[in-house]
């Protein structure tokens, strides 16, 4: 194992040193520069000078290539040079917010695709199965932007018991941070969970047409033991499945809900960075994700194998 | 196809599923109802006095954009946490007189080059220092930095000497007379200096306003708690301010619909017919306005190096469609950049270029012209890009045949600097708010030495130096005024079209809010009433 991980890094840290290159390169060809940003409409060119000398953006550019590097190799990803504050705060603090999101919207997904599953596989009466249709249906069709400023009206407006937008993290005041996190959730789920739902009503469907489910109800077993006993563990091992491509939606659908409820995620954060010029966050976060996604590669090829042998003796 | 077993279990009877429906409802009903709620959280009840202003409670203001600690010194999109934290030396009233702030007293010289500072005592900072005149000498010398990027440099580079007389008694010394060195007073913050570098990178900002700060998350906002050693009596009667960064417009409208903030200046002026309805709130306007929307001329490409060509642009605009479709109602529409406030302003001077097509194309033809094609650019925002429109119908109805190039704020702001802007751009600018020489001093769009639109005139930087320089009261700096005035619309280099309204958008409940000429809000009497 230790030599196929060796065979598979030079690789991928490859990957991420043309990465790194491209992330760097492309913002210095996008036009504008933190300095313009800063600077602002009323200044004059030798206000943004000082500020371009005081950023070093006057350096030559592989020597603003190394300064970032050399950073990053020894652990410091440096200030924001618009947005403020230090760039792994930035990114931990947005990465933290997001990935709340993320579950609290898994969480929802699941409790709400679940329920519409089982209930549009187990209903006898034709109605709960056309209205649980209908609702996935409604919940696919419907965009975030639009869910979103309606869960706002109705809870946050008419209601006035959940807050428009903001955020609390959970961790500093659970019962406040809850309240801010429903809303969000609930819209980046919605989604998912009609996905999810479908799915499952599906793979129900088929897991209680096998034979010994119907063994099982002909031995006079409950039919609420059936379900949960010999039903449903036949029927969840693909939703588990898609479960797993969904949450890669939900982390990327994020995005769009960080918008509409104010969340202060990674997303925010990115469009911030990039619109504001903001070259050290922009650079650290694309080469974090390239780098997510190099980890995952490598721990997929180790993964596969460790259960395949041949694949280490390649 | 996959067929229901005919004999399915119906594993889910009505009975569970209300059952289910009915604990979930319950546990979540318990749970909203067992803890505190974050709708009445976020508007936190002041206790009630027996009359009068009531002390305590916390405000949340909504803003759509962060606070951005780099540009601590300079004007920025969210510049209302600066009178929060911080004091300044003086503040002007309605009419434009300056009042006492940090600075109790002043003097000017006979020859208008030195100005004697007499300085408030007891003043400390929230760290616990007193506040001196070196101090003053700091914040001046900080702001002449460009690395600031304050607006003001000029007028504080002006400054040239110091003599202290004691730690609050101080002399500037100016190398002209300048008249707008109480513009510089009412920009200019009191900061710390020992702690100024970790103020501009957002960690501690140490101030001798009415709150000191508690928190800065980035993205998420500000959080500020009452200066319990506040230099005013009895003030601040607020406990704390929350500033809550909402980006999104209609988020930000719900926030103040629901009562999860209590105060906004930062409602889009086409979304404010939607809160001017909503009973809880008051929907006010600044005679200051909120900066102004022009159309930018570059006068190095022909034919717009012709001012009958610009002037002919200038008549073709409808402002007060504009006024009415773009900016919501809220601002004036009008030709030269002065607001209401402004000493300069003059109903003929607003009114001087008309919506007048008719007249537009006489000038046109008058230059040799029937029909131009040009480019615009303009910021690819909703507001900026319906101003855009706004002006590009009006033009094509001249037979100017402008096309569009939209643009990120960014690259915009780099090409307005760098004098790299195509024929013509729609953007905004500020500083007419206060001294009319400030424009002319401080925004570059219309520095007089050098600008985006490539004008130079020795008239043009006369005038502007002599209005900037003058000791002239009374009817001769209004003489002085108009001759900037008639310059700007003579020349047509910047086509003002409106001032945009500064709209502050409040809670019933919020009594004594005000911001100052560059939009620092002051809550020092501000409270909440029951």
């Amino acid at each position: 194992m230790r030599g196929h991980l060796l065979r598979r890094l030079p690789s991928a840290l490859l990957v991420l040193a043309a990465a790194s290159v491209l992330a760097f390169g492309i913002l210095r060809l996008v036009p504008g520069d933190p300095a313009a940003v800063l600077a602002g409409p009323d200044a004059g060119p030798e206000v943004q000078a000082a500020i371009r000398d005081r950023l070093g953006l006057d350096e030559p550019l592989p020597a603003q290539y190394l300064h970032w590097i050399g950073g990053l190799l020894t652990g410091d990803l440096g200030p924001s040079y618009v947005i403020g504050g230090e760039t792994a705060d930035l990114i931990a603090d947005g990465l933290g917010a997001t990935v709340e999101l993320t579950l609290g919207a898994l969480l929802f997904a699941v409790l709400i695709g679940g329920t519409l599953g089982v209930l549009g596989a187990t209903a006898r009466r034709p109605w709960i199965r056309g209205a649980v249709r209908s609702v996935t249906t409604a919940a696919l069709a419907v965009p975030p932007y639009v869910s979103g400023v309606l869960l706002v009206l109705l809870f946050a407006v008419l209601l006035g018991v959940l807050p428009a937008g903001g955020r609390i993290p959970l961790l500093t005041a659970p019962d406040l941070g809850v309240q801010y996190l429903l809303l969000p959730a609930l819209c980046l789920a919605l989604p998912s969970a009609a996905v999810l739902g479908r799915y499952l009503e599906d793979s129900l469907r088929r897991a209680l047409a096998e034979d010994h489910v119907r063994t099982a109800t002909a031995a006079g077993i409950a039919p609420r033991r059936i379900l949960w006993r010999h039903a449903l563990p036949h029927a969840l091992p693909p939703v588990v499945t898609l479960l797993g491509i969904q949450t890669g939606h939900l982390l990327g659908g994020a995005v769009l809900v960080e918008a509409i409820f104010a969340w202060p995620g990674l997303g925010q954060l990115a469009e911030q960075a990039l619109v504001r010029r903001d070259y050290p966050v922009v650079q650290d976060l694309l080469l974090l994700l390239v780098a997510v996604f190099v980890l995952v590669q490598l721990l997929s090829d180790l993964v596969h194998a460790w259960l395949d042998p041949r694949i280490r003796w390649e | 196809m996959t067929e229901l077993y005919p004999s399915a279990p119906s594993a889910v009877s009505r009975r569970t599923t209300l059952r289910a429906a009915g604990g979930g409802t319950l546990l979540l009903g318990l749970g909203l109802t067992g803890c505190r709620s974050a709708v009445e959280e976020s508007a936190a009840p002041a206790v009630a006095d027996a009359a009068g202003p009531r002390r305590g409670g916390t405000l949340t203001v909504a803003v759509n954009s962060d606070f951005t600690p780099s540009l601590l010194f300079a004007q920025s999109n969210q510049s209302l946490q600066q009178r929060l934290i911080y004091n300044t030396l003086t503040r002007y009233d309605d009419r434009l007189e300056p009042q006492p702030e940090l600075a109790t007293s002043w003097e000017y010289a006979a020859d208008g080059r030195a100005l004697t500072l007499k300085l408030r005592t007891g003043v400390v900072f929230h760290d616990g220092r007193p506040f001196t005149a070196d101090d003053v000498i700091f914040a001046v010398k900080n702001l002449q930095n460009p690395v600031r990027a304050a607006q003001l440099r000029a007028t504080a580079a002006a400054v040239t000497g110091f003599e202290k007389r004691g730690d609050h008694e101080l002399v500037l010394k100016l190398a002209h007379p300048v008249n707008n060195l109480f513009d510089l007073f009412e920009f200019m913050i009191i900061t710390d200096p020992g702690s100024v570098e970790e103020a501009v990178a957002g960690k501690r900002l140490n101030g001798t306003g009415p709150f000191s700060l508690t928190r800065w998350s980035p993205g998420t906002g500000l959080g500020l708690k009452r200066h319990e050693k506040y230099w005013q009596p009895g003030r601040p009667y607020l406990d704390g301010v929350e500033i809550r960064v909402v980006p999104q417009a209609d988020a930000l409208i719900s926030s103040l619909r629901t009562g999860q903030s209590q105060l906004s200046y930062s409602v889009p002026g086409r979304n404010l017919a939607t809160v001017a309805g909503v009973p809880g709130l008051v929907v006010s306007e600044y005679a200051t306005g909120g900066g102004a929307s022009y159309l930018g001329v570059n006068t190095s490409i022909a034919p717009l190096d012709d001012k009958t060509v610009r002037q002919a642009l200038a008549w073709a605009v409808d402002r007060e469609r504009i006024l009415k479709q773009v900016l919501g109602g809220y601002g004036l529409a009008s030709a030269t950049p002065w607001p209401k406030s402004s000493p300069a302003f003059t109903e003929a001077g607003r009114t001087h270029y008309r919506h007048d097509p008719g007249k537009a194309r006489e000038l046109l033809r008058s230059a040799g012209h029937t029909r131009l094609d040009l480019p615009l650019l303009h910021v690819n925002l909703p507001g900026e890009t319906a101003l855009a429109e706004a002006v590009q119908y009006d033009l094509q109805q001249i037979g100017v045949h402008v096309t569009l190039e939209p643009t990120d704020a960014a690259t915009a702001q780099k090409k307005l600097i760098s004098q790299s802007m195509p024929a013509l751009w729609a953007m905004g600018h500020s500083f007419a708010q206060v001294q009319p020489s400030t424009l002319a001093v401080s925004a570059y769009p219309f520095n007089a030495a050098k600008n985006t639109s490539r004008f130079r005139s020795e008239e043009y930087t006369r005038i502007v130096r002599e209005a900037w320089t003058s000791r002239a009261t009374g009817a001769g700096a209004n003489a002085l005024r108009q001759r900037v005035t008639d310059t700007l619309l003579d020349e047509a280099f910047i086509i003002d079209l409106a001032i945009r309204g500064s709209v502050q958008v409040a809670s019933r409940k919020l009594r004594g809010a005000t911001l100052n000429k560059f939009s620092y809000l002051n809550l020092d009497d501000a409270y909440l009433a029951g």
